[in-house]
């Protein structure tokens, strides 16, 4: 059944994402075509042009992935559409999962579009060089091989679109317990939800900073931040955006799980 | 054997009490007309029962068990609403009704489709509010389920449409299965009724075989309705 839910979700979903996905490669292949031709003042300023669609439809893949994420939730667990996904001979447990992995399914589908569109884009020898020198420089700074960073970047990324959709998902939910203002009221429990998440972060960096110095030192100091630092936070920042998926996942399985009342 | 129990049952809105205490047993093999005036507390009952609503206080027992997959498996139930996207074709529709639900008859489901001359290839957005309610009513009806609900099926048809539905639902009903059908157009479906519940203020208020009350009050169900009822 979660196969056939996924089946569902995945295509209302990628139903518009894929027209933004299309549009975006079209202009970066504009681009790239553009950037082929010398000296030419008309194909330097169609290049911006299309440089700047391209990088707008990018933006759109990725936040419109979240938006029509939280769109789908909403309409097919509380609108209209809910009357006939709550009485889908499928538990409460497996619809939610389903909308989870279509989001991510969407999100890890709109970075790659977006990195080879990027890639498409800019693609150069010297650019190549200029990004390997660079990425080389940090890699050496962490102590470790490009490829693993570049892993870490697009897994933090994912990470934080991942939470990111889940306190949505969550807000909806509390937002649709009460019974009335329910889209005003899930609106702001998810942005509270995020507030709060944050707050704790920066709590949890600060408890943190109290037993290693130069964590601290990120904290309440100007002064040149220790690269180890960096890294200590950034792969606790990893673990903590793990166990927050974690938990605003199983809050929402538990709230859901405990009924729902549809509009 | 009772199909359908509900226990107690309470469902408030904040202060707003929408139903009160219902107690209810559903027989298997029975047409039972769910009766009341709007805002009764009708729709809120049947939200309850499949799901779609939590209970404030109270419990609803389908088949011995609280509503869940088993109860949805079992239950075939025609909202008031139409909850297909308008995006979708009819073939797609009854290819959603085919993957999710085990005891969906497709064969039935087309016969019912060419029956009413329903293109099968027809976008949602471009039918008809009465189109739409047809093709939900095939779909359910086309379901081998042991309880049908349906919510308001004669809502806002004409009296020719009114006549294709209650045919739709007569004829194409499994055996041994119940059939609780909430409406307020009562003379319309009196007819095909073996028990009526009265509902108001949420509170249920009579449950009972048509057959006794008509000869208790030596009236029709619509008249005992209207008598009981009048504001």
């Amino acid at each position: 059944m979660l196969k056939k839910l996924l089946k569902y979700d995945l295509k209302w979903t990628y139903k518009l994402l894929v027209i933004f996905y299309a549009l975006a490669l079209i202009f970066s292949c504009i681009t790239r075509l553009c950037s082929l031709v010398d000296n030419s003042a008309l194909f330097s300023v169609l290049k911006s042009i299309s440089a700047g669609f391209a990088i707008a439809m990018m933006v759109n893949a990725i936040i419109n992935c979240i938006m029509r994420s939280w769109v789908r939730f909403t309409k097919n667990m509380y609108k209209d559409e809910s009357y006939l996904t709550h009485t889908l001979p499928v538990s409460k447990n497996k619809l939610y999962l389903s909308k989870v992995l279509s989001a991510v399914i969407c999100m890890v589908t709109s970075i790659v579009v977006v990195i080879a569109c990027l890639f498409i884009c800019y693609y150069s020898k010297e650019n190549i060089s200029i990004l390997k020198n660079m990425l080389e420089l940090a890699a050496g700074t962490y102590d470790t091989t490009v490829i693993k960073l570049l892993l870490v970047l697009f897994f933090v990324l994912l990470l934080e679109m991942i939470f990111i959709i889940l306190v949505g998902y969550v807000g909806i939910i509390i937002g649709h317990k009460s019974n009335q203002n329910r889209m005003s009221k899930s609106v702001v429990m998810g942005v509270i939800l995020y507030i709060l998440t944050q707050m704790v972060t920066l709590l949890l960096i600060v408890i943190f900073g109290l037993f290693n110095k130069s964590v601290m030192n990120i904290v309440n100091t100007k002064d040149i931040i220790n690269i180890d630092a960096i890294k200590l936070v950034l792969f606790a920042g990893i673990f903590i955006y793990v166990v927050y998926i974690v938990i605003y996942y199983i809050a929402g399985k538990k709230l859901l799980e405990k009924g729902v009342n549809v509009d | 054997m009772t199909i359908l129990e509900c226990k107690k049952l309470c469902k408030n809105y904040d202060e707003k009490v929408a139903l009160k205490d219902v107690n209810l047993e559903v027989k298997s093999g029975k047409i039972i007309g769910l009766l009341g005036k709007n805002g009764s507390g009708k729709t809120t009952l049947i939200k309850l029962i499949n799901d779609l609503l939590t209970p404030t206080s109270g419990k609803v027992l389908v088949e011995g068990s609280a509503p869940g997959i088993n109860s949805k498996e079992v239950i075939s139930y025609l909202p008031e609403r139409t909850y297909f996207s308008s995006e979708m074709k009819v073939i797609d529709t009854i290819k959603y009704f085919e993957d999710f639900y085990k005891n969906f008859n497709k064969e039935k489901a087309f016969k019912l489709l060419k029956d009413l001359d329903l293109d099968i290839n027809m976008k949602i957005s471009k039918m008809s509010k009465g189109m739409r309610e047809k093709l939900q009513l095939i779909l359910v009806m086309s379901r081998d389920a042991k309880l049908y609900i349906l919510d308001e099926p004669l809502g806002g048809v004409d009296p020719a449409t009114r006549d294709y539905i209650l045919d739709t639902i007569l004829s194409n009903f499994c055996e041994g299965a119940s059939v609780i059908i909430s409406t307020h157009l009562i003379s319309d479906i009196e007819r095909i009724l073996d028990e009526v519940i009265f509902i108001d203020n949420g509170e249920v208020k009579l449950h009972e075989t048509t057959d006794d009350l008509r000869e208790k009050e030596n009236a029709s169900i619509d008249e005992i309705f209207r008598r009981m009822f009048k504001c």
